[in-house]
């Protein structure tokens, strides 16, 4: 049995295998699959100050290897979140690791989540600042893009609360490494990436998109070699350990992250296919490290060679 | 919870629609009308999401669904032979709540609306109709074993060919004004447009139905918010979306919102 514990910083988890926002709801649906403690944390779907009624339907399209989606941050608003039992108070329960990921419209209302989760931050332990989702008209992806606009939101946040901070970067800008070099001088503790990248899919037959919002954003295996391509600049342009995501299904897609530089991974759209999908991601890079005879998950982190 | 289903048969019900049975004890112990399963479709490995399915008929360990041949999906599900296996979630969502008392069932389907609510005809103890509409008679199923179970069974085909020319709501309109103060207890599946529709005229009528509604749909147990539709409630907008994975597929007509925003 290999050391599976990582540092996140100014946290640690028990394993490197994280659910992504959006994927797992808020961990109450899939209780019944596996006990949420098992996995290194629970992201739960993005948290605003107001409840958000979403997109219209159809929210989701399949393409190949990979979905579009753009269900538009349906959500309770954060009181309800941490009030209502079947959000934070059944996740305390569970004796889950609870990473929040947040969201909002602008400036303010990223910082007034954040208030109101530090203001009852008891079995939080962390905040994930989306600031890259694609399907949202005002706010998310309009900070990932401008570098300036981010770090501006990532300082707001930080003054805001002392949870520790992982900032979401969008896959959509040419200089990733610039871009989390940005977040992480104004205060972010730790980055994670890939969100979804906007695509569009079209009907043939009836030429309208197969999506109601036209375009959303593509998740799933289609979306790999991009992510840990991004994964690998982010991780060589800042110190902070970075959280590695996008069409993760296997432990040996999550071990190519780690190898990339990833000090933990999630598991999303993943999930949908097969909801043991994260257990079994948890087992199989354990199974890698003892084959390989390497004590400890850490040692594996951003061991690329790329020697000529 | 996800399960392995051995099939045991799968053949061509009529035209595009076919009907597979699979080995699933698991599954039929829990199956009420109106549940539904979530299937991995094995040979699509480019293909990422389940397809989910309305329990047609569970009896002993045999789990029957009847599906309708429209995409990728189920064209791939249509070649499984006997011994192949799929992996199932299941079964899932709020099932329909069977007549109870001196009430008449009364099923409004369409397309493989008459295979979602089949259980209902199999389960109920009291006797009542199936008014089944399509565009045409490809598209009118499962009305023998219908007929089998004691329903009568009424249709209505848009091009007239067969029963009377027009939407099924001309046949529920009908069949209300017979049966004025009788305990009708109303069922529907099918379209969208269709539900409605049917919704909208009961509850003209004063009287609640069950609606089992249908979205594109994800992760089948309530996490992703894919599949949602608008039911009432009292925040300032009057309505909000609702999973029908979870909160649904079946809704009481009288929640569901029916507004255009
Ligand atoms: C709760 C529920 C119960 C269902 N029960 C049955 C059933 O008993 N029998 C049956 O034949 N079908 C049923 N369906 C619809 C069935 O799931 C879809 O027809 C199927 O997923 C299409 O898969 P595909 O790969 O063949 O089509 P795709 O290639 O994915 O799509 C082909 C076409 O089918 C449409 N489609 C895809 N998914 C759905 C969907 N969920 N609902 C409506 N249209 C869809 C697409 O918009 C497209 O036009 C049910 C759907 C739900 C949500
Ligand atoms: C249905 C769906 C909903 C999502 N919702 C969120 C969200 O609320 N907040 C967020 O930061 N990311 C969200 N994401 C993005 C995922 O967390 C993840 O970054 C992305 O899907 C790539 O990983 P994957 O390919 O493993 O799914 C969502 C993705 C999907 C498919």
């Amino acid at each position: 049995m290999a050391d599976l514990r990582v540092d996140l910083g100014k946290f640690s988890l028990k394993n490197p295998v994280m659910t992504a926002s959006g994927t797992f709801g808020y961990g109450f649906e899939y209780a019944e699959f596996f006990p949420l403690d098992r996995l290194g944390a629970v992201v739960v779907k993005g948290i605003t100050v107001r409840p958000v009624h979403g997109n219209p339907t159809p929210r989701v399209a399949e393409v190949s290897s990979g979905m579009l989606n753009a269900i538009g941050l349906q959500g309770p608003g954060v009181d309800k979140f941490l009030h209502d039992d079947h959000y934070m108070p059944f996740l305390k329960k569970s004796g889950a690791t609870v990473i929040v990921n947040i969201w909002g419209k602008s400036v303010d209302e990223y910082r007034e989540v954040a208030e109101k989760l530090e203001a009852e931050k008891d079995g939080i332990t962390a905040l994930e600042i989306n600031i890259s989702c694609p399907n949202v008209k005002e706010g998310g992806i309009s900070f990932g893009t401008n570098a300036a606009k981010a770090s501006e939101l990532v300082a707001q946040v930080r003054a805001a609360t002392s949870i520790p901070l992982i900032t979401k970067l969008s896959p959509t800008v040419s200089n990733i490494g610039e871009f989390a070099k940005a977040v992480v001088d104004a205060g972010s503790d730790v980055i994670s990436l890939i969100n979804t990248i906007p695509s569009m899919a079209i009907d043939i037959e009836t030429r309208r998109p197969k999506i109601a919002n036209v375009t959303g954003g593509l998740s799933g295996p289609a979306i790999k070699p991009v992510a840990v391509r991004m994964v690998y600049e982010a991780a060589k342009a800042v110190k902070v350990p970075v959280i590695g995501m996008g069409g993760i299904c296997n432990a040996d897609d999550a071990v190519e992250f780690i190898i990339a530089g990833a000090s933990a991974i999630a598991v999303g759209t993943a999930i949908f296919t097969n909801p043991m999908a994260p257990i079994e991601v948890i087992d199989g890079i354990n199974s890698y490290l003892d084959r390989k005879k390497i004590a400890s998950v850490k040692e594996l982190c951003g061991t690329v060679d790329i020697r000529k | 919870m996800s399960h392995t289903g051995e099939i045991l048969s799968n053949e061509v019900l009529k035209d595009k629609y076919c009907r597979a049975v699979f080995r699933a004890p698991e599954i039929c112990e829990k199956a009420e009308p109106g549940h539904f399963v979530h299937v991995m479709i094995p040979s699509m490995r480019d293909r990422i999401l389940r397809r989910p399915f309305s329990i047609c008929h569970a009896g002993g360990s045999q789990l029957t669904i009847v599906y309708k041949v429209v995409g990728r999906g189920t064209e791939e599900l249509s070649r499984l032979k006997p011994g192949e296996k799929c992996d199932f979630m299941g079964p899932l969502g709020v099932p329909f709540s069977l007549p109870v008392e001196d009430e008449i069932p009364v099923i409004v389907a369409g397309g493989y609306g008459a295979a979602a609510t089949y259980m209902i005809s199999e389960r109920s103890k009291n006797k009542g109709y199936l008014l089944l509409g399509a565009r045409t008679e490809k598209d009118l199923i499962l009305t023998d074993n219908y007929k089998n179970n004691g329903f009568e069974v009424r249709v209505a085909t848009e091009d007239g060919a067969v029963g009377t020319k027009g939407l099924v709501t001309v046949l529920v309109k009908e069949l209300l004004e017979e049966n004025k103060g009788k305990n009708l207890k109303f069922y529907g599946c099918g379209p969208h447009g269709m539900l409605l529709a049917l919704g909208e005229l009961l509850i003209t009528n004063e009287i609640d139905g069950e609606l089992s509604m249908d979205q594109m749909m994800c992760c089948g147990i309530g996490a992703c918010f894919a599949c949602v539709v608008k039911v009432k409630d009292n925040n300032p907008d009057g309505w909000r979306y609702a999973r029908t994975c979870k909160e649904g597929p079946v809704f009481k007509a009288s929640d569901v919102y029916y507004g255009r925003t």
